[in-house]
């Protein structure tokens, strides 16, 4: 067992490997394909209608990805404010997959809308329609991703400045100075921002009326949206982890892992009692035990999220496969519930139909592999996933005879 | 070192004060201020009233909407007749035709905006590219507003706004009760049209008179002895009068109160923004706190590793 205690890069192992040039090949094409768009039209290039008029660029890259990449605000919450210290060795994890997913999230809604050009309003309070909760979403995602979630993630990359540019050192430690000083103003934003949000983001679909599943549409649908986003973000967080030791054969921490673990169970406990007592005092369980495929959505997210809450207090965790396993049963069981307001469990007109079209699945995943590109690259370069001291110093002193013609200030120890 | 469980929780308490303190004073002052009164309608509202028993599903007045809005017939079924399936960019007005399964109840119907009093599509829009008058009450777009989201049409109980799916600039296409041409005096083209005046032009105030005069004389005639619109969802602009139940003719069953208003406990969270600005002020001083003891642990960390702290 290992002993989390500082980020340490992935070392040792290419950057451009088969698959670093097979997702470029993905992201280049879904660029091409994102052009034609932009050309011809919503029509031809995705499976939205009149009456699906959000497809899966809105629903699953923005609703359902920025939920996964909620680990930055929910893991961090536990972190600075209920001050578990274990749990800052995998923040850096969480923010870079919180960043990751937000900044593609952005980049599919600019893609999504009509008339991007006219964006530009949001600058502009005086012209806000306060009462929009797309509003809402708009501003706070857009400075959320732009500013304290990209200052959170600065500190690996000036580090990397520190060690690896003599050029720009000095530079590099005076940010570090000031954005130490600026740091719990920026975290509390960071927090702030989400709540707000990831909330409206179920306040959007308020709006769908009736026409959302009753299973789903509830005046508290914004704070179950919220927390939905929360055990989403631990989810992330620890298949991060655990696929890092899968591919790379990182250590694991079990002591933190027991933390997460235990933190994830928890928020799902909490959010299905939340989840049930909102539909039992509405009176409406009776349509969870319809023969139609709404209730069996409804069971198969319940049977996910709570099973994989279950499985993660069960003996059988301590096989890391089983642990895998409960995680990916949380997370896609998490998504299906972010994804149903909007369109699984949203019926607009009697017989309207959504599939998403294959050019529009394709720059969904384009930009999706976007995101994982950049997380490779990351975390190879950058001390983001976490490691021992002593993995630390195999590191630098790896480094010292790979690349002797580097000046690793601070790589190695340094003396008092 | 790693706080206690009690320790956090104190410090959790010490930081709720202020939110308590300060929820108390948002709580008060909204009263005042939030008195949110149900969006009426202005006396000179304009309207039209369609009764579903006088149409002879002629689709005149879909011709007229066209030629009165300069748009291109849609004759994308057949190549030959303007017959779309359904309201879209090129269609801002429809007849539909509802038949009961066993064919023996059947009504035609027509559908366009319905101008609501509290419109779930203006609610929706970010920045006001969906407006509604203060005066006509007409609800209308404005290219130079919107955003393209289509939120609007998530929004739209009635699925009324429709999206341009073609081209690089595309716009938002919904029937704007023909304001271009009732502001030279002129009725809308729908109206004008009409053989059997099964629709007609006015002011709300008179036509929901009329329509109430109308369900008098023949009492029974119509569904419930009622008019569509005169308070669904808070109240639409367009009143209807229909033989068989409103919901077969695309008029859902949308209660008293407007789709908006169920986003009142969102607005009230966020009036004058002062809930998360105390939210904001207690988390800061709460990760301040934090911060220099997590500051403290990585110096003594450092100090037996050697290895530099990292934040």
């Amino acid at each position: 067992m290992t002993r989390w205690e500082r980020g340490v890069p992935v070392y040792g192992v290419p950057v451009l490997t088969r698959g670093f040039w097979a997702l470029t090949a993905l992201v280049a094409f879904g660029g091409i394909l994102t052009l034609i768009r932009e050309y011809v039209g919503l029509g031809a290039t995705s499976g939205m209608t009149d009456a699906y008029a959000w497809g899966i660029w809105k629903t699953f890259n923005v609703m359902v990805l920025t939920g996964l990449g909620s680990g930055g605000f929910a893991v961090g919450i536990a972190a600075w404010i209920f001050n578990n210290q274990k749990l800052h060795q995998v923040m850096r994890v969480a923010l870079l997959t919180s960043f990751l997913a937000y900044a593609t999230g952005l980049i599919m809604l600019g893609i999504d809308v009509g008339r991007p050009w006219n964006f530009y309003w949001v600058v502009l309070p005086w012209h806000w329609n306060v009462a929009s909760p797309l509003l809402e979403v708009a501003v706070c995602v857009s400075l959320y991703a732009t500013v304290p979630l990209l200052l959170e993630n600065v500190p690996p990359l000036l580090e990397y400045v520190i060690y690896e540019q003599p050029k720009y050192r000095d530079l590099a430690l005076k940010a570090e100075k000031i954005l130490e000083k600026v740091f719990p103003f920026v975290v509390a934003l960071a927090y702030l921002l989400p709540m707000m949000h990831q909330s409206s983001l179920g306040a959007l679909m308020l709006l769908g009326g009736d026409r959302v599943h009753t299973l789903w549409q509830t005046p508290f649908l914004p704070l179950i949206y919220v927390s939905a986003a929360a055990y989403l973000g631990y989810a992330c967080t620890m298949l991060a982890l655990l696929l890092a030791k899968l591919a790379w054969k990182r250590g694991l921490d079990w002591d933190v892992c027991e933390v997460m673990n235990k933190i994830t169970a928890n928020l799902i406990f909490a959010w299905t009692a939340l989840r049930f007592a909102d539909i039992i005092f509405r009176g409406k369980l009776g349509t969870a035990f319809a023969f139609d495929r709404f209730a069996a959505l409804f069971w198969l997210e319940t049977v996910l999220i709570l099973g994989g809450a279950i499985a993660l207090k069960s003996e059988r965790r301590m096989n890391l496969g089983f642990l895998f396993n409960a995680y990916v049963a949380v997370a896609v069981g998490g998504m299906i519930y972010r994804l149903s307001p909007t369109t699984l469990a949203f019926q607009p007109r009697p017989n309207a139909f959504y599939f998403p079209n294959v050019w529009e699945s394709l720059i969904s995943l384009s930009y999706i592999a976007l995101a994982v590109l950049a997380y490779l690259v990351a975390v190879k370069k950058l001390a983001i996933l976490p490691a021992s001291n002593e993995d630390w110093n195999k590191m630098a002193a790896y480094e010292k005879v790979v690349r002797p013609e580097l000046q690793l200030t601070g790589y190695t120890a340094v003396e008092h | 070192m790693a706080m206690t469980r009690r320790e956090a929780f104190k410090n959790i308490a010490k930081g709720a004060l202020p939110v308590l303190a300060a929820g108390c004073v948002s709580a008060a002052v909204p009263q005042v201020a939030h008195a949110e009164e149900a969006p009426g309608f202005s006396p000179e509202a304009e309207s039209l009233l369609y009764d579903a028993t006088k149409c002879v599903g002629c689709k005149a007045c879909m011709v007229g909407c066209s030629t009165a809005n300069n748009l291109e017939p849609d004759t994308r079924v057949d190549g030959l007749h303007q017959a779309p399936p359904d309201l879209n960019y090129y269609t801002k007005n429809i007849i539909k035709l509802y038949k009961s399964d066993d064919q023996k109840e059947w009504s035609y119907f027509k559908q366009q905006c319905m101008h609501c009093a509290d419109p779930a599509c203006v609610a929706a829009c970010m920045f006001a590219g969906l407006t509604k008058d203060e005066k006509s009450g007409v609800v209308s777009w404005n290219g130079s507003k919107c955003v393209g989201c289509r939120y609007c049409e998530v929004a739209c109980p009635f699925s009324v706004p429709t999206f341009q799916w073609e081209g690089y600039n595309p716009k938002i296409v919904k029937c704007e009760l023909c304001n271009h041409r009732t502001a030279k005096g002129e009725k809308p083209g729908c109206v004008t049209v009409c053989p059997t005046n099964a629709v007609i032009y006015g002011k709300r105030e008179a036509l929901l008179a009329e329509a109430k005069n109308r369900i008098k004389a023949n009492p029974g005639k119509y569904f419930e002895n009622r008019v569509y619109g005169e308070e669904e969802g808070g109240g639409t602009q367009v009143l209807y009068l229909s033989h068989v139940s409103f919901d077969k003719i695309g008029l859902p069953n949308l209660g008293k109160e407007s789709i908006p208003h169920r986003l009142h406990i969102q607005h009230m969270l966020y009036k004058y923004l002062a809930l998360p600005a105390v939210l904001y002020v207690t988390m800061a001083a709460v990760i301040r706190k934090n911060f220099g003891h997590h500051k403290h642990h990585l110096l003594e960390e450092q100090k037996k590793t050697g290895l530099r702290p990292q934040l």
